[in-house]
């Protein structure tokens, strides 16, 4: 028995030690715009999920594309029906690293260079975006804002709403980085 | 102590919890956001995407503070002794003609109003109708079905007929009355593929001599996907009736009942829905296409039909 109650000490141990540099955000928000002269679109998800290694300074946010959430509940139906085709990518993802130096122990404001992959209707594309990141007593927020063509990620406008939906979209993040506990 | 299988579980769980985290990299990452809570059970949407497939009803509803108008259309018969190219195929005349407002009240329940011609020698209808979501289905399978529960009442304005066995033979204002109750059950098998099945029962207050008030009918529909915006869509209705009544009544008159069957196309550009279809049905309205279709497919008693929807959202937030 005790030799089980060891490795189980050894394996926390190991656990919280690796898990110490990462931050997680079970609430993070995603929304994007689009706005043409006929109407404007905005969808938000206030589910998104995000994890920040304060250490190497990877991010990834990931959003469940049934929980944007729109005015219009027909258009919620037709955005996972006819365009992100939900049933067959259910996610949206973010993947990138923070390439500037950041000390996420010192409190502050800073203004980030972000690289990576984004993942949307199952096409991957490099994205690179400014992210604005606020620590304040160990609390870890960050915000960032960037456009993205919907061609890019083979999301077809028949031409029928060609007028209503807009070439590139607003695409806005928000997190909140909670110290991971287990 | 004996190490039991939970003890067991746990000592695997940290250990598999360990090896995973001490690799580098993103996978860290993706590990800690796996292990954040789902979001539950998900409602399945647009099981249909339409509120009727041809004759019947589907589980949808409209969503809250979004208005649907609708306009429903049957021809005459294509082929047989009432079509050919003479009828124009059936264009020349119109068997039936329905228009109807639908608005939600929640994302669950809506309302309707409408006005159809009417096939039979009961016309001029008003039907106000309630439709309630009891149950939605989950994408987990949670809830592996929906359930909705529909009512109208059919209010018929024809003047009274002087034939006693007439069906519109009115002596006071409730005779007018129609009811229609159904439960729609239906599952959304895969993406493209829907069906759905209808017990309904249909009260009409008066109806032609010997013909039944009350009737029991089980309805099934099914819609498949072609693509993204267009969908196969069919309905059948069995009406059980009592078989005295139904010898006497196609006795009488030479003519006979048929059960409907309709085949149509449904197209979608957000906003309007487009159908095109085929059904012996002559009739739009459920008190009418269910007990008294008398035209058959075999003899060329089909006809062309359309319906185009169109909602408008008042949601202001």
């Amino acid at each position: 028995m005790k030799t089980i109650y060891f490795i189980l000490l050894i394996s926390f141990a190991g656990l919280s030690a690796k898990a110490q540099s990462i931050l997680l955000s079970k609430n993070a928000t995603v929304s994007f715009f689009s706005s043409t002269v006929v109407e404007d679109i905005e969808g938000k998800s206030s589910t998104a999920n995000s994890a920040l290694d304060s250490k190497t300074g990877n991010i990834i946010f990931k959003v469940m594309n049934t929980s944007f959430q729109f005015k219009k509940k027909l258009m919620q139906e037709h955005f996972n029906e006819n365009y992100m085709e939900s049933a067959t990518y259910p996610f949206s993802e973010f993947k990138g690293k923070i390439i500037d130096p950041v000390d996420f122990s010192k409190d502050g404001s800073y203004t980030v260079s972000v690289e990576g992959t984004l993942n949307i209707h199952g096409v991957t594309k490099i994205c690179q975006s400014k992210l604005n990141l606020v620590i304040e007593k160990g609390i870890i927020s960050a915000k960032s804002v960037f456009r993205i063509k919907i061609a890019d990620y083979k999301i077809k406008v028949p031409s029928i709403v060609f007028k209503n939906i807009a070439e590139s979209v607003e695409v806005r993040v928000s997190a909140v980085y909670q110290p991971k506990t287990i | 102590m004996r190490l039991t299988p939970l003890y067991l579980r746990i000592l695997l769980l940290s250990l598999f919890a360990t090896m995973t985290l001490s690799s580098f990299g993103q996978d860290d990452l993706e590990k800690a956001l796996s292990a954040a809570p789902s979001p539950g059970h998900q409602k399945v949407s647009a099981t249909f995407k339409s509120t009727k497939l041809i004759n019947g009803h589907t589980n949808e509803t409209i969503y809250k503070n979004e208005l649907e108008f609708k306009v429903d259309h049957r021809f005459g018969d294509i082929a047989g002794s009432q079509g050919g190219i003479k009828q124009f195929f059936g264009l020349d005349n119109s068997t039936d003609i329905r228009i109807g407002f639908e608005y939600g009240i929640s994302d669950r329940l809506s309302i309707g109003l409408a006005r159809a011609k009417g096939a039979t020698n009961v016309q001029q209808l008003y039907e106000g109708s309630i439709k309630y979501r009891l149950l939605e289905q989950t994408t987990d399978d949670y809830i592996p079905i929906a359930i909705t529960l529909f009512g109208s009442n059919t209010i018929a304005a024809v003047s009274a007929s002087e034939d006693p066995a007439s069906a519109a033979a009115y002596h006071s204002f409730k005779d007018r009355m129609n009811y229609v109750s159904q439960i729609i059950i239906a599952r959304k098998f895969t993406d493209g593929i829907s069906f759905t099945l209808t017990p309904s029962y249909i009260h009409r207050n008066l109806t032609a001599f010997r013909d039944q008030n009350d009737l029991f009918a089980l309805g099934a529909g099914a819609r498949a996907k072609i693509s993204k915006r267009m969908a196969v869509v069919i309905d059948y209705f069995i009406p059980f009736r009592n078989s005295a009544d139904k010898a006497y009544l196609q006795g009488i008159n030479g003519t006979k009942f048929y059960n409907p069957l309709g085949i149509g196309l449904e197209m979608e550009t957000g906003g309007h829905i487009f159908h095109l279809n085929f059904t012996n049905a002559a009739a739009i309205e459920e008190m009418q296409f269910i007990p008294q279709t008398t035209s058959s497919w075999l003899k060329g008693q089909y006809r062309w039909g359309f319906s185009i929807s169109r909602r408008f959202s008042f949601n202001k937030k």
